[in-house]
């Protein structure tokens, strides 16, 4: 809570991804059942001043793309003409700013949802990936699972081509099962978390598919499934990457993985469980790895993975999305 | 965060107020617009709010000269994160043609500080100046491997600079050389990887595959614990199950690893692989079991399958559900091995 007031300066250098610290802590606060607290109405109002407008239709083909914000930092007021000149708006802003509307209840009807989606499709790429924004940056599968959220939420799949990405995100399939960042890249917890996500958003694979008897699947599951267990250290934990020491998060990106293929079960939740009270701090609150000081990102981690064990006091999670369930549902 | 020998720590540590610069004295500062009710606002340092203030004035007026590219410099330093300062620089640049050598050297400053963030710039820098910046490139990522040999940005970038630009000659030895110092470095087994499948000079992974084999077999018996070399192991076998299965250097290093009685888990773990893919596994695998003596209850199964899952579940207890469930797929055998 000590957060979502005031966050140190130590925290200037996310300035621009501030709807994402938002996020980590409205859906924490969501989690632990404490949404009461926020006063919903200015949030809502807050996440919408940051969406970027287009002045008429024509903007939307431009090439641009108008979403949210990360901050106000980042955005410019319009000109005389009411142009608004420069737009950072990006992907992974607009997800979080979906995901705390739908947090705090906020009625989607009244969101401007054509201009998101159809200006997104300018941020897919040739080979299926997305740009989080249009003047360049990084593509990989981070801002692919951004774009599969965000028509998810907006209940709309005009915004991207689904079987591109897919295409995309089995090439990012490592030669050990799990998934990296970009096709060739080391297979990698988050790279995992949204390869999977994505795929069950966009309706690739069904439901708790290691349940049923299918054996043909468009990703190689077994050994998909080899490796994620595999990543339970001796220490209890999750780690992200082979041989790596393991980390709160990947408590939630790992675990995830796993709920969402219907294998949450197979895991060690009493390691899990002691690992990650290790990882707990005195003030409150989870930091990386036993010892560490706490901070916003392995908190709502944190949460998530203690969401995931069913821990008493926490509201369950919709895995897919990063939010809780009845948040995910709209109720 | 850590602090660096620089010379933009430097700056910050000497650094003159914005407002108290004679040369910055007719623009007017642009505050940060954060609403009356703004959520998870951040108490920012006075050295931060001034520098985008400033900021913002000259990317609102698209002022594209040399303080505004002395000023992104400066606004990058306190906060690399910012896509926007990025891509106003790369307009300053296009527009005052300054120069792209210093502009890696700068990358490369900021890169070392924070290991994020500054891939996309690099490489459109290195784009402008094209092959010939290949060798740059590689030396820049080895230089922040040689501080974190599993930095993902930096193995990234590297494999971009190899699609895009060239210069594999050298790779498969650089993955030897990292290998070399730390066989559990999975980064480095993952390039290989990439390098084997993927080097126009070296053939294509059945070519090198049986290199690639022995290789791996000695690095599985040097540390058989380690599992990197086994999921390489399978990894060269890639949609080819069948070769996998029938190479006999596969079995064997399994059996070999159950002959010594320690290390065994990934030993048993592939060969239960092995078997549920077809291999009709020979009495010494049976026998190599019995031998292990594992605390557990009874005879062994005379199915092998259900045998080595039964170990498993005692020397590998973090995953027990995981061998339990693996049981309970085993195909039922009508006649036992």
């Amino acid at each position: 809570m000590m957060m979502y007031e005031s966050l140190p300066h130590h925290y200037q250098y996310q300035e621009i991804n501030r709807i994402t610290l938002a996020h980590f802590a409205i859906s924490g606060l969501c989690l632990l059942g404490a949404l009461d607290r926020v006063d919903k109405d200015a949030v809502s109002d807050w996440v919408l001043s940051l969406q970027a407008h287009p002045s008429n239709k024509a903007d939307l083909t431009n090439g641009e793309f108008y979403g949210f914000h990360g901050s106000p930092s980042s955005q410019l007021h319009p000109d005389d003409n009411g142009v608004l000149m420069h737009n950072g708006s990006n992907l992974a802003s607009t997800y979080c700013a979906l995901a705390i509307l739908k947090a705090v209840g906020y009625n989607f009807a009244n969101i401007d949802s054509k201009s998101i989606l159809t200006s997104m499709r300018n941020l897919q790429q040739h080979d299926g990936s997305f740009m989080p924004i249009h003047f360049g940056a990084e593509k990989d599968l981070r801002f692919v699972y951004c774009a599969a959220a965000i028509c998810f939420l907006l209940e709309d799949w005009s915004g991207m081509d689904r079987e591109r990405a897919k295409a995309y995100i089995l090439n990012c399939q490592s030669y050990d099962g799990g998934f990296g960042l970009t096709p060739g890249s080391e297979s990698h917890g988050g790279g995992t978390y949204c390869a999977v996500a994505s795929l069950r958003l966009m309706g690739f694979i069904e439901d708790n598919v290691l349940s049923k008897n299918t054996s043909s699947s468009i990703i190689d599951l077994p050994l998909l499934l080899s490796w994620c267990l595999q990543r339970q250290a001796a220490d209890g934990g999750f780690q992200g990457r082979a041989n790596k020491p393991s980390d709160t998060c990947y408590a939630f990106w790992i675990g995830s993985v796993l709920r969402m293929l219907g294998g949450y079960n197979l895991i060690d939740k009493e390691a899990l469980r002691g690992f990650l009270l290790t990882c707990q701090s005195q003030y409150g609150g989870f930091g990386k790895c036993p010892g560490d000081l706490p901070d916003l990102y392995h908190s709502f981690y944190g949460y998530t993975a203690f969401s995931l064990l069913e821990e008493p006091g926490l509201n369950p999670l919709c895995a897919e999305l990063g939010m809780t369930e009845f948040s995910a549902l709209g109720i | 965060m850590e602090s660096d020998e620089g010379d933009e720590q430097q700056q910050e540590a000497e650094r003159l107020p914005l407002s108290q610069r004679p040369e910055w004295s007719d623009v007017t500062p642009i505050p940060q617009d954060d609403g009356p009710n703004p959520v998870v606002p951040i108490a920012y340092k006075p050295e931060f709010s001034e520098t985008m203030s400033y900021f913002r004035a000259v990317y609102y007026s698209d002022e594209r000269s040399s303080r505004s590219f002395q000023l992104t410099k400066e606004a990058i330093c306190l906060n690399p994160g910012n896509y926007t300062v990025w891509h106003f620089r790369r307009q300053i640049i296009e527009t005052l043609h300054t120069d792209l050598q210093d502009e890696l050297a700068f990358v490369g400053r900021i890169a070392k500080s924070n290991s994020k963030n500054y891939q996309h710039h690099r490489r459109w820098v290195a784009e402008k100046l094209g092959t010939g910046a290949v060798n740059k490139e590689l030396q820049f990522t080895k230089k922040m491997l040689s501080l974190d040999a599993k930095n993902y940005h930096a193995w990234s970038y590297r494999q971009w600079v190899l699609q895009a630009l060239g210069g594999w000659e050298d790779e498969l030895d650089y993955c030897q050389i990292l290998l070399g110092e730390d066989i559990f470095n999975n980064s480095a087994w993952n390039q290989r990887y990439f390098v084997v499948t993927r080097s126009p000079l070296l053939g294509g992974l059945i070519a090198m595959r049986d290199s690639e084999v022995n290789f791996t077999i000695e690095a599985i018996l040097g540390n058989p614990e380690n599992e990197s070399p086994w999921r390489y192991l399978r990894g060269l076998y890639k949609d080819d199950t069948e070769s996998w299965i029938n190479d006999p250097r596969i079995s064997s290093v399994c059996l070999k690893v159950l002959s010594t009685k320690s290390n065994y888990v990934f030993a048993l773990s592939t060969l239960l692989d092995l078997i549920c893919h077809g291999f009709r596994p020979s009495e010494e695998f049976r026998e190599a079991i019995n031998a292990l003596n594992t605390p557990d209850s009874g005879p062994l199964d005379s199915d092998l399958g259900r045998a080595i899952c039964r170990v498993l579940e005692c020397v590998d207890p973090l995953r027990c559900n995981y061998w339990l469930w693996r049981k309970s797929k085993l195909p039922l055998t009508v006649s036992s091995q």
